[in-house]
């Protein structure tokens, strides 16, 4: 399977399983009635948010087909929906600026005169196009990469918290270890050991990324199992595991709904600064803004390409920054403070 | 007291054992000694000198052994690492701990101001919010403060330069200078952006803090009893909102000593910062490690010291 | 209260406002408007100054003006032409009859190194002493030394004796206990005596080569052969608050360092020890500026009459800076203050349009030199690979033809490197000898039709692989990771798209990239080479089989191994250049031609861009001592800095004002709430 099928697939499981938790949600009221609050808070954020993971759905579903408009290589490639937006082989031999109809340099006329809205990149590639594509990476980083920590982080953490004595001490020291290393350092001199790639990039955020989290899932594991109903489980000779899954897991859910939020949009911010260090993600917008951070200094200057991925990345951003807070504070006003 | 501290610092020993073995792992599985000396010596060096060069920085002996642990690449880690023997660095067979003396100034004459300025700007832009809750500066400061952190560093830095340095001309693109004369005005615009790209983080959080503590009763009596409003502000939340304050900044000192990875590259200053992103790009694991050890004994010793300073802020707590 | 506070605000405002209206971007303290200052910046720091070892052209641009060298080029005569420096001739060779060669140097007697303290090692109260042609001899032992990771140990152990030194050298140290401690030249000379290296008196030298090797004199213009004096490797050594003698030269050059801190500044003043400053009327050609250079010079202000005949350095200081961003480096530059911009990449349009100066800059006073490279830039395949490689038979060579014929090196130039460079028809870059300009290679004139033919002729058609069905899959490695050349790189693989191959370009780190070309594991990869001096076979033996990789570690990474490019190349290699040498590497561009193990991308050009105040400046593909030519109008300098930094202070005064307009009404809000 190449590396095509298993972003697909992976973005394919994140989405039905926000489904399952959604309609698992509807059905209790304390889920339904925080998630009306939320989208009453910040109805704008919310939107912005479904928009982008619309984007990123779109262009994760792709398949084979035969357009007339495609030649070489791309007749064979899978197009997703995005990429069906724009025409096969989209593209120019180099700069345009947007809806020019000459090339930037030298004022070779396009192939695609006027259609570019938000011009072409060195390449010829139209930025729209990448900026649009970029929202998928971002959903990949952020999305994928909770999906390696909130597990991680549970189980650690529950493990820790129900169990106390040493499995609590050897949680501890891995997350003290952990913890001690600056997140930025370790996580370069994972993604060196792992190689390039999203996967590695995805993994090696997880790692750096779950102990925060795990530590606050341990402390309320401790104040969980002194809880009468939960204690009164454990004499009634109620399976620990079973006191986990229902007892505990459930009560711990607001806290991961929040971490998720809380986490998206600062694991998409530090993939700019990997990319800015040559170990980001092909194709995410921390990779277009480390290109265009060149072209700042050209005259005239070009713009469009910064301008696209810096407002597709703070649009993201700010919505999910929105989102969270309100989640935050709709969920759980005490327990979490976004501290380090 | 010290029966605590005591314990206390033992773990943070045991913890450092725990980091060096990760950074042990993680660089031992990564590097590939041929390659790194061919980087340091050159493209063109003849096999026989790479060769050399991989037996003098002992990448040829084995990873552990039990018939001879001094011989082995683990004892030397730990060797070099707890009695502060750094060695060379792997690039370029310089010398690293005097390396990391001279190149810790430049760091501080960055992040030091920042630092304090930062959390001085942080919190008396997080009271004013606080205190005027719930009107529209509060709303609008919020709002600003989430704007302000949805923006990536890079965007602050590449706009900063652009606008300021070459457009405006107010000051020096980038560059340094250890004269005291001019630090200032190579500094300011690092200084100005570095501010900027983490005061809306830090108002936000100041802010929760603030207003969770003006929630609490005793500010509900300290009104009732006549308290001015800045008085009540300054005094009583501030003072009690020192715990979540000070876990913060404790936690941040680390960055202090490592500069600002960014900043330092893109403005030129040649400190700790700019070593790592040097030790980064060029495959240079002697440094690379060093550099983290260090940091993590600043975070671990910080730790320690945030614990401490809980019962100086707040007589309430107590350490046993 | 109310009145404290309010003057408090006021005392900030004047405060700030004064800041803002002292403020300058001029990163220099100190008057620079009289003092000739040259300012210039590294993208790295330098990892070493020990003439034996700095290999980088970076390296060169310190160690080349520090050290001086027996030859040198010439600075303005293309083809590059050597001259005498140290030396009072240049040597011609003489054959010993047994197939080995001798040389002469004659050391110019009276030339001091500059003042330093490591001199009182030798005599208590010395701060300098002569240049020795034992210097000489001292500097080639220490390129044998197999402690100093030099990277010309093979070129020099064509000398008779040295890779015996070596050895002797190595068994003294681990055998003799005691041996290692001892002073490094009683070392030497405990190793020693090199057969082929002798000293005659203070000043002969005399070189004896086991095999003929007209390049050996292209060696003697470089910093390796540079004298360096046994004190300064002794004193050097690190200890007790003492420098490392790599990062403390000892010159004999036209300058000398005075600040050395490699990550920050690295400051060089005038040698006033320095036999062209102590002895102007020896006119030596390395001391004077040149009367005659190659056409067009003249026409470039580079024989300026002022200039012509006079002693040199002009300058007084020079400063470099390391720069690691390309952008705050360039700005820096259009604000005046650098000198010159060193290498363009493609943020620089502003000044370059079409490979010609910009009006705007232009009316500046800027100026733009171009000069070809002695390099070449390609892209190769492993030829051992299955698929592309000699294993795969005329398949594989017809693919190669193919991706060779798709690949459009002029748009390729023009997009991504401004059009700077001449595209490659051979390995072989002009101004060297064997240098076609008449020849066109047939597989390097774009031509997608033909590509597609021999595509299907190769059994590909359509760029569809039969065994799969699918497009046929090809990995480009390249061992730099960066967003800029993932998106250079694209273009081949686009080019290739429209073939229907589906290359794939892996984009690793530099280890893991060594790392897949040490198994051997990469298919297409992209490389170039910079000559180390102007001869084919400096770059025909980039292909020579016994060179290979996957063998010998070579830097033939192709692994190109073809018994009659063998044949040939042996025959080329120490040919003096006549008619035959001529004859020999045509047959062996037509082999290249045909088997197309590289795609020939380009010979790069250097442009020189720089100020009007900055005279004599002449761009160089080799490692030349250029700073002693060259010449600053600081005045000029001076008050174009000024016109060109006035700061804009107004966008200071709106922003305060927007931030108090905001804030004002809502505090009266709260207030009226409040009552």
């Amino acid at each position: 399977m190449d590396a095509h099928h298993w972003q697909n697939l992976v973005v394919a499981v994140l989405v039905s399983g926000a489904v399952v938790a959604w309609l698992r949600a509807r059905r209790s009221d304390l889920w339904r009635d925080a998630g009306r609050q939320v989208v009453k808070r910040r109805p704008l954020a919310c939107s912005v948010v479904a928009f982008y993971s619309v984007l990123a759905l779109a262009d994760a579903v792709s398949w084979k087909s035969d357009d007339p408009d495609c030649a070489g290589l791309s007749q064979h490639k899978p197009r997703s929906v995005i990429d069906r937006a724009f025409r096969c082989d989209f593209q120019e031999r180099s700069y345009s600026a947007p809806l020019a109809d000459r090339e930037f340099y030298g004022g070779n006329e396009l192939t695609f005169p006027g259609l570019h809205p938000m011009g072409t990149d060195i390449r010829g590639r139209d930025v729209l196009h990448l900026a649009l594509k970029g929202a998928r990476i971002a959903l990949l980083i952020g999305g994928f990469t909770s999906l390696i920590v909130i597990p991680l982080a549970l189980f650690f953490g529950i493990s820790a918290g129900y169990f106390g004595g040493r499995v609590d001490d050897a949680v501890f020291f891995v997350i003290s270890v952990l913890s001690s290393i600056p997140g930025l350092l370790l996580l370069i001199a994972l993604i060196m050991v792992l190689g390039h790639g999203a996967l590695q990039v995805c993994i090696a955020m997880g790692i750096t990324s779950w102990v925060g989290f795990s530590r606050v899932v341990r402390g309320e594991t401790f104040k969980l199992r002194e809880l009468e109903y939960v204690q009164a489980a454990r004499a009634l000779g109620v399976s620990e595991f079973k006191i986990i899954w229902r007892h505990i897991v459930p009560n711990l859910m607001h806290l991961v709904v929040i971490t998720f939020v809380l986490l998206f949009s600062g694991l998409v911010l530090s993939e700019a600064i990997l990319a800015w260090l040559g170990i980001g993600i092909d194709g995410s917008w921390g990779q277009m803004i480390d290109m265009a951070r060149d072209e700042l200094s050209r005259d005239p200057i070009i713009w469009w390409n910064l301008a696209a991925a810096s407002i597709a990345l703070f649009g993201l951003i700010l919505a999910v920054n929105f989102v969270g807070d309100a989640v935050r504070d709709v969920l759980d006003p005490k327990t979490l403070r976004e501290d380090a | 007291m010290l029966a605590y501290v005591i314990r206390r610092m033992a773990y943070g020993f045991v913890t450092v054992l725990g980091v060096l073995a990760l950074l042990f792992f993680l660089f031992f599985l990564y590097a590939t000694p041929d390659e790194m000396a061919r980087r340091s010596l050159g493209e063109k060096a003849p096999p026989q000198a790479i060769h050399d060069w991989v037996v003098k920085h002992g990448y040829d002996k084995p990873a552990w052994s039990w018939s001879d642990p001094k011989e082995s690449q683990l004892y030397n880690h730990y060797h070099s690492m707890l009695t502060f023997n750094f060695g060379t660095s792997d690039a370029d067979d310089s010398l690293i701990a005097p390396q990391i003396r001279k190149r810790m100034i430049p760091s501080l004459v960055l992040t030091l101001p920042l630092f304090f300025t930062g959390i001085t700007l942080g919190i008396v832009f997080a009271l004013f919010v606080a205190y005027f809750r719930d009107t529209y500066i509060d709303r609008m400061g919020v709002v600003i403060a989430v704007l302000a952190m949805s923006v990536s560093v890079l965007l602050y830095i590449i706009g900063g330069q652009y606008l300021i340095g070459k457009l405006l001309r107010w000051f020096p693109i980038s560059g340094f200078d250890p004269d005291p004369a001019l630090i200032a005005r190579f500094m300011a615009l690092p200084w100005a952006i570095g501010l900027l790209s983490g005061l809306g983080e830090s108002v936000r959080f100041y802010r929760t803090v603030f207003i969770e503590e003006t929630s609490r009763d005793y500010v509900r009596t300290a009104r009732a009893k006549g308290c001015g409003d800045g008085r009540v502000m300054g005094a009583h939340v501030l003072r009690n909102a020192m715990i979540p304050i000070l876990t913060r900044v404790v936690v941040s000192i680390p960055f202090l000593f490592m500069g600002s990875l960014l900043l330092e590259s893109f403005f030129g200053i040649p400190g700790l910062g700019s070593m790592m992103v040097d030790a980064i790009q060029g495959n240079d694991f002697s440094t690379l490690r060093v550099m983290v050890f260090i940091s993590s004994l600043l975070f671990i010793g910080g730790q320690i010291a945030t614990d401490i300073s809980y019962t100086l802020a707040d007589p309430r707590v107590r350490l046993d | 209260m109310r009145i404290r506070r309010v003057r408090l605000a006021w005392v900030a405002w004047i405060a700030s406002s004064a800041l803002l209206l002292s403020c300058s971007n001029n990163p220099y303290p100190g008057a620079d408007d009289t003092v000739k200052v040259r300012y210039g910046a590294l993208p790295s720091a330098p990892k070493t100054l020990d003439p034996a070892v700095t290999y980088s052209s970076l390296e060169h641009k310190i160690t080349a003006n520090v050290y001086e060298t027996l030859l040198e080029y010439h600075y303005l005569k293309r083809p590059y032409t050597l001259m005498p420096g140290l030396a009072q001739a240049v040597p011609e060779a003489r054959p010993l009859g047994d197939g080995r060669v001798a040389y002469r140097f004659d050391v110019r007697p009276g030339m001091l190194f500059q003042d330093d303290p490591c001199f009182e090692l030798g005599e208590v109260g010395r701060r300098t002493r002569e240049i020795l042609a034992s210097d000489f001899a001292f500097q080639l032992m220490r390129i044998g030394d197999p402690e100093i990771p030099s990277q010309v140990v093979q070129t020099f152990s064509k000398l008779d004796g040295f890779s015996q030194f070596r050895e002797r050298l190595k068994q003294l140290r681990e055998s003799e206990e005691g041996f290692a401690e001892l002073r490094i030249d009683l070392q030497y000379r405990r190793a020693g005596p090199i057969e082929g290296i002798r000293v005659d008196g203070d000043t002969g030298l005399e070189l004896v080569l086991s095999e003929v090797y007209p390049q050996l004199l292209y060696w003697f213009a470089m910093p390796f052969t540079a004298p360096v004096p046994w004190e300064a490797v002794v004193y050097y050594d690190g200890k007790e608050g003492r420098d490392f003698f790599r990062d403390h030269p000892v010159s004999s050059g036209p300058f000398k360092i005075a600040e050395y801190d490699r990550f920050f500044r690295i400051v060089m003043v005038r040698n006033e020890n320095w036999y062209g400053v102590r002895h102007p009327e020896w006119k030596a050609p390395g001391t004077v500026y040149p009367s005659s250079g190659e056409p067009g010079d003249a026409a470039a202000g580079l024989l300026d009459p002022d200039y012509v005949g006079r002693s040199l350095p002009l300058l007084d200081r020079i400063e470099y800076r390391i720069e690691k961003e390309s952008i705050p480096y360039f700005n820096k530059f259009l604000q005046g203050y650098y000198d010159a911009a060193g290498i363009i990449r493609e943020s620089f349009d502003k000044v370059v349009q079409q490979g010609r100066l910009s009006s705007e800059m232009k009316a500046r006073g800027m100026r733009l030199e171009k000069s070809v490279d002695p390099a070449i830039s390609y892209l190769g395949f492993n030829m051992n690979d299955a698929v592309v490689g000699t294993p795969g038979g005329d398949k594989a060579r017809k693919l190669r033809q193919a991706m060779s014929l798709a690949v459009d090196a002029e748009e390729y130039k023009r997009i991504f490197i401004n059009g700077r460079g001449i595209l490659a028809q051979t390995p072989i870059p002009p101004g060297l000898f064997g240098y076609d300009p008449d020849y066109r290679n047939p597989y390097r004139t774009p031509d997608l039709d033909a590509a597609r033919k021999l595509l299907e002729e190769a059994g590909y058609t359509g760029g569809i692989d039969p065994e799969t069905g699918e497009p046929l899959h090809l990995t480009f490695d390249i061992g730099d990771a960066s967003t800029r050349t993932r998106v250079t790189y694209g273009f081949f693989i686009d080019a290739w798209a429209e073939l229907g191959l589906d290359v794939e370009l892996a984009a690793t780190n530099y280890n893991q990239f060594r790392e897949k070309v040490k198994k051997g594991s990469y298919q297409i990869f992209t490389w170039g080479w910079i000559a180390d001096y102007p001869d084919p076979e400096n770059f025909l033996f980039l292909l020579w089989g016994p060179m290979a990789q996957a063998t010998s570690l070579g830097p033939n990474t192709a692994n190109f191994d073809h018994p009659r490019f063998n044949e040939l190349f042996l025959e080329m290699k120490d040919r003096p250049n006549d008619v035959r040498r001529i004859a020999l590497i045509r047959e062996m561009r037509e082999i290249l031609e045909r088997e197309r193990p590289w795609i020939e991308l380009l010979h790069s050009e250097s442009y020189a861009l720089y100020h009007g105040w900055l005279k004599n400046l002449k761009p160089a593909g080799l490692s030349l001592p250029q700073a002693k030519y060259m010449d600053i109008d600081a005045g000029l300098r001076a008050a174009q800095r000024v016109e060109w930094n006035d700061p804009i202070v107004w966008p200071a005064w709106a922003v305060t004002g927007i931030g108090i307009a905001i804030v004002i009404p809502g505090i009266l809000t709260f207030l009226r709430e409040r009552q």
